[in-house]
């Protein structure tokens, strides 16, 4: 009998042991559990000290039960710019409503997730986020893969998932649940060819694609878009690998080939260097991006080099509009920078949710869905509508650099 | 293809470069330093923050190259020496390393920011051409200035005293020890020109593609072992060699299978080396005692 | 050098001792847990947790038994995930099946690589199965007619087992791993067990006198490299499912030395040790989103210092103790 109860007592001594070890699954997950909501609150007081501040200034009163807003995106990691610019967007039109009184009165709070641009996080966060059921809607997830691994679990869940970036065709279509703030790749390809064939007037067209899910995509669809046009010529298409930074093979071969025009599909990161690696053995060169160059780093990285390379953007953050001017001027005094175009359209995107949720009175996730399909937005990023499958239609404005500026085309 | 050989040379003198750290590495300790990229990209980090403060690019370059040969230094005293010193098996300093590359390398995405940066350019005095081929100066002074420093490097490596004591220590440490080298000074003397090599591989990357960013070590420095290795590790020629070797056949392979298929090519060769001759080019043959 | 008597001892001792009502209560917390209201997200994690212990497995036959170093393990993760969702994708392969073909191509891969890259030394080795890890990636990026390339694999069906579809919401994934889990483990037991494992331990302690003792060293080599590679390959394909999409970029360097940091965290050449240090790793990075930027600082601290002061492993002092004999060697020896 002794023995018995001896070897009970070692056994619960043991297993709790174990569990202060960490290594007993079903101990160890509950503290766990709580200390991360413990975070989470934490950081929802910083929100909130936030916006107590800018309610002093404002003047109404918004309380009760905070409404969250989730922003999944990278970052940290190679896009961790991207995903930083969507929670900084974000907050700022969190923080707008707040001064205003809220949403439905009560005040808005947005929560970040890191999902390092992998599918494998997103999966995982889309996982928690369901879990946790408290949160009005995403914005986010930044490529188009990602946005696709973690949409069915948002759908299943019935949670609302805007992507300010995928431009995956088939993206939307996961489910009515799903929207994008972003135009189709083809859209935008048709734009950047424009560019080059009907503005500047050239036939002999080389293009360079980055190896990503957005960049083969694309690189295809400029094929196909090429194909289909009159007296235009393809000469030579190369991938290259995101993370090399010579591309001179690829640039070699273009140039051997005799194209006038090098589109490059890829971010900025990839248009400075080639343009400055492809300058250095061909001046003339004609560069033409797409919207994803918008941004300051391009300057930098390309120099001279990027000296009147063309590309199409749907937002331009030296606009004479007031109402762009006036939340350019606050975001580049409050972050430093001016917005780039998805930085925008992640702004745009939690006004469009906060909007349908005041409209609706709820934030009950079916009935906001059917509203988001209703309304027409008079965002910074121009009229946003979205159409029967989340998507949306937008006008692009041609841009090129000049004396180290962005400007729009003449 | 000619032009495509000259860029294979280039990108081949820059692996040669990183190679050469990772070669002097393994020659003293047999130890795969996988800290050895992102150490590289301390250096070019380290130009590029001392650039920021305007005095200069050579003054910049020249504060980077003691401070990453330092951080070599570091490393080994604080992470490999104690494990030396208790005689771990090998794959714990293997492990380690790669452990202070995740540390060095995020701490540079802390401070640096994960995106790519601008980075001065150096030895930029435009392109001119030969015959029908374009050439640019960077590309020219690039593989000028890293035969210098392979020059410099088998120099202090055969003609000094210490390279004589590191050549000792790379043969038997035992024996070296009792013949009265000092060791451990030599194991951080080798970590310091590796830095140093490290940080001039840096700048010099750096400033011919203009820019620089945490991750940029990563790639480059398992191609820069491949070649070490390719080569016959611990041999300095053979550092030179298996650069040049992967740099053209990387652009090769570029233009003939598409440039998306360079980054294997390192690796298909390095196989198909070893799998022939298994110290690489220029190796010594190990003996193995029983 | 004998080991402290420290409170992991002491643990460890108590667990060795009671083997049996602990594994029990163990099986009963497991099956048990589904139902007790955890989260998917929980649950998910879980999985997550036993997909990377039985890569962990599999990576130990060869570092913690032989002794060999593979940085590129996650190639054979990347062959067994791509095989089995391409079976289930475009030839509408029952899973099971899929899985077992997945396993059959690692292993063909896994003799190819193996016969002529293992008469190399540590690290030589360690660098060619690196670049072996690297190829595979490379291959899958540029192979677009039957990989798709980088855009990936998508949508892979979930598993059904008699007609029902297994996913997340029904358990059904849940306890796939658990069996897929419980196979490997034994699988893994039994290899150790036999004269097969006894080969292994020579190899890894000493590979001139195994060959003087007559052990073929380079067949036992291949053939834990094959097996590692195998058990990882399966794994790779289970998860490729649970997933639901795979790219050529769910399978980097990153995850080759995370599943080495694992053997190595938790101990090599044991058992229990590859799921504490699975556990500890994967639930890790979930923890810390708070500290979000110095999270891999912090992983790479704790590789350092493990090397440091727990070369070992946290669970690793078994593999210090002296080979245990079966009964029957033992008869003989003392008979």
């Amino acid at each position: 009998m002794k023995k018995v109860l001896a070897v009970l007592m070692a056994m619960v001594l043991s297993m709790a042991a174990l569990a202060g070890c960490g290594s007993d699954k079903e101990e160890s997950k509950a503290p766990e559990t709580q200390a991360d909501a413990g975070e989470t609150k934490a950081d929802a007081g910083e929100t909130k000290a936030d916006a107590g501040e800018t309610k002093a200034e404002g003047g109404s009163e918004a309380s009760g039960d905070p409404i969250y807003i989730a922003v999944a995106a990278p970052m940290t990691g190679d896009n961790e710019n991207y995903g930083k610019g969507f929670y900084n967007a974000a907050t700022m039109m969190a923080e707008e409503w707040n001064a205003k009184g809220g949403c439905l009165g009560r005040p808005v709070e947005i929560v970040q997730y890191d999902d390092k641009n992998s599918p494998e996080e997103a999966a995982s966060i889309a996982q928690k986020i369901a879990s946790d059921g408290n949160v009005a809607g995403v914005i986010g997830h930044f490529a188009s893969g990602v946005c696709m691994v973690a949409a069915p679990t948002y759908q299943e869940n019935k949670i609302i998932e805007i992507s300010p970036s995928s431009s995956h065709p088939d993206y939307s279509g996961i489910g009515e649940y799903i929207f994008r703030n972003n135009t189709v790749i083809r859209t935008e390809a048709g734009a950047a060819l424009d560019i080059a064939v009907n503005d500047l007037g050239k036939t002999k067209i080389g293009v360079i694609s980055i190896m990503t899910d957005w960049g083969t995509s694309t690189g295809t669809i400029v094929e196909e878009l090429l194909a289909e046009m009159d007296g235009v010529e393809m000469v030579a298409h190369e991938e290259v690998e995101e993370s090399s930074d010579d591309y001179s093979p690829a640039i070699t071969k273009l140039n051997d080939a005799g194209a006038e025009v090098c589109v490059c599909v890829g971010m900025y990161s990839l248009d400075g260097p080639v343009a400055k690696q492809y300058k250095a053995i061909n001046p003339d060169i004609q560069i033409i991006g797409f919207s994803n160059a918008y941004d300051e780093q391009l300057l930098e990285l390309g120099g001279d080099a990027v000296e009147g390379m063309c590309f199409p953007v749907l937002f331009y953050s030296g606009s004479d509009d007031p109402a762009i001017k006036s939340y350019v001027d606050g975001y580049t005094e409050k972050f430093g920078g001016a917005p780039s175009a998805l930085t925008s359209q992640a702004y745009d995107s939690v006004g469009m949710l906060l909007t349908a949720i005041e409209e609706c009175g709820t934030t009950d996730s079916e009935t906001v869905m059917k509203k988001l399909y209703e309304i027409t937005y008079p965002g910074v990023t121009g009229e946003t509508k979205f159409d029967e499958i989340g998507d949306v239609q937008k006008e692009f404005v041609k841009m090129t650099v000049k004396d180290g500026a962005f400007v729009p085309m003449e | 293809m000619i032009v495509q050989l000259f860029n294979g040379l280039t990108l081949g003198m820059a692996y040669a470069l990183i190679a050469v750290g990772y070669s002097m590495v393994f020659g003293i300790l047999r130890l795969v330093n996988f800290s050895h990229g992102s150490v590289y990209a301390f250096g070019a980090h380290a130009a590029l923050l001392f650039v920021g403060f305007q005095f200069g690019l050579l003054p910049a370059a020249i504060l980077s190259l003691l401070l990453t040969g330092v951080l070599g230094v570091l490393i080994d005293k604080t992470a490999l020496e104690p494990l030396r010193k208790k005689g771990s098996v090998p794959v714990a300093s293997l492990i380690t390393t790669i452990g202070i590359s995740n540390i060095i390398q995020n701490l540079l995405t802390v401070y640096f920011g994960s995106e790519r940066k601008s980075f001065p350019a150096v030895f930029d005095f435009g392109s001119f051409k030969i015959g029908d081929i374009t050439v640019t100066s960077k590309q020219i002074c690039m593989c000028l200035v890293s035969l210098v420093l392979m020059a410099i490097l088998v120099i202090i490596v055969q003609k000094t005293k210490v390279g004589l004591a590191m050549r000792a220590t790379e043969q038997n440490s035992k024996a070296a020890n009792m013949m009265g080298v000092n060791v451990n000074f030599v194991i951080s003397f080798t970590f310091f020109i590796a830095g140093v090599s490290a940080s001039i591989a840096g700048v010099l990357i750096g400033g011919y593609y203009e820019v620089v960013y945490p991750t940029m070590g990563f790639m480059a420095g398992l191609k820069a072992f491949a070649a070490a290795v390719l080569g016959g590790i611990g041999s300095l020629p053979g550092a030179i060699v298996g650069g040049l070797v992967i740099g053209i056949s990387e652009s090769m392979a570029a233009t003939f299978l598409g440039s998306t298929w360079r980054d294997c090519m390192a690796f298909v060769i390095l196989i198909i080396v070893l799998l022939v001759k298994p110290n690489g080019l220029f190796g010594k043959k190990g003996i193995v005692k029983v | 050098m004998k080991e402290k008597r420290t409170f992991i001892y002491n643990l460890e001792y108590y667990v060795g001792k009671f083997k049996l009502p602990l594994l029990l209560i163990c099986a009963v917390v497991l099956i048990a847990l589904p139902f007790l209201g955890t989260s998917q997200y929980i649950m998910n994690l879980v999985i997550k947790i036993g997909v990377y212990a039985m890569f962990g497995l599999g990576l130990n036959l060869l570092v913690g038994y032989v002794g060999l170093i593979s940085l590129g393990h996650a190639g054979f993760v990347a062959i067994g995930a791509y095989t089995c969702s391409l079976l289930l994708l475009k030839a509408g392969m029952n899973f099971w099946l899929a899985l077992l073909l997945s396993a059959v191509v690692a292993a063909l891969f896994g003799i190819l690589l193996g016969l002529p890259t293992l008469r190399l030394s540590g690290s030589y080795l360690s660098i060619v199965t690196l670049g072996f890890g690297e190829i595979v990636k490379t291959i899958l990026k540029n192979w677009k007619g039957v990989t798709g390339g980088t855009l990936g694999v998508k949508p892979i069906p979930k598993p059904t087992l008699f007609g029902t579809s297994m996913t997340l919401a029904n358990n059904g994934l849940y306890f796939i791993m658990l069996f897929l889990l419980l196979l490997v483990t034994l699988f893994c037991i039994v290899v150790v067990k036999s004269k097969t494992g006894r080969a292994f331990l020579a190899i890894k302690t000493d590979e001139t006198a195994a060959v003087m003792m007559g052990i073929n060293v380079t067949y036992y080599k291949v053939l834990a490299f094959v097996l590692s590679g195998v058990i990882c390959a399966v794994a790779g394909g289970y998860y490729a499912t649970t997933m639901g999409y795979i790219d050529p970029n769910s399978f980097t360097f990153d995850t080759s030395t995370t599943i080495l940091s694992i053997v190595i965290l938790g101990g090599m050449g044991t058992t229990r040790g590859i799921f504490l240090g699975s556990l500890i790793l994967i639930v890790f990075p979930e923890l810390s989103r708070a500290l979000m930027d110095y999270r891999f600082v912090v992983y790479g601290v704790i590789l350092v210092l493990m090397m440091r002061f727990r070369p070992q492993g946290i669970l690793g002092w078994k593999s210090q103790v002296p080979y245990k004999l079966s009964k029957r060697v033992k008869k003989e020896v003392e008979g």
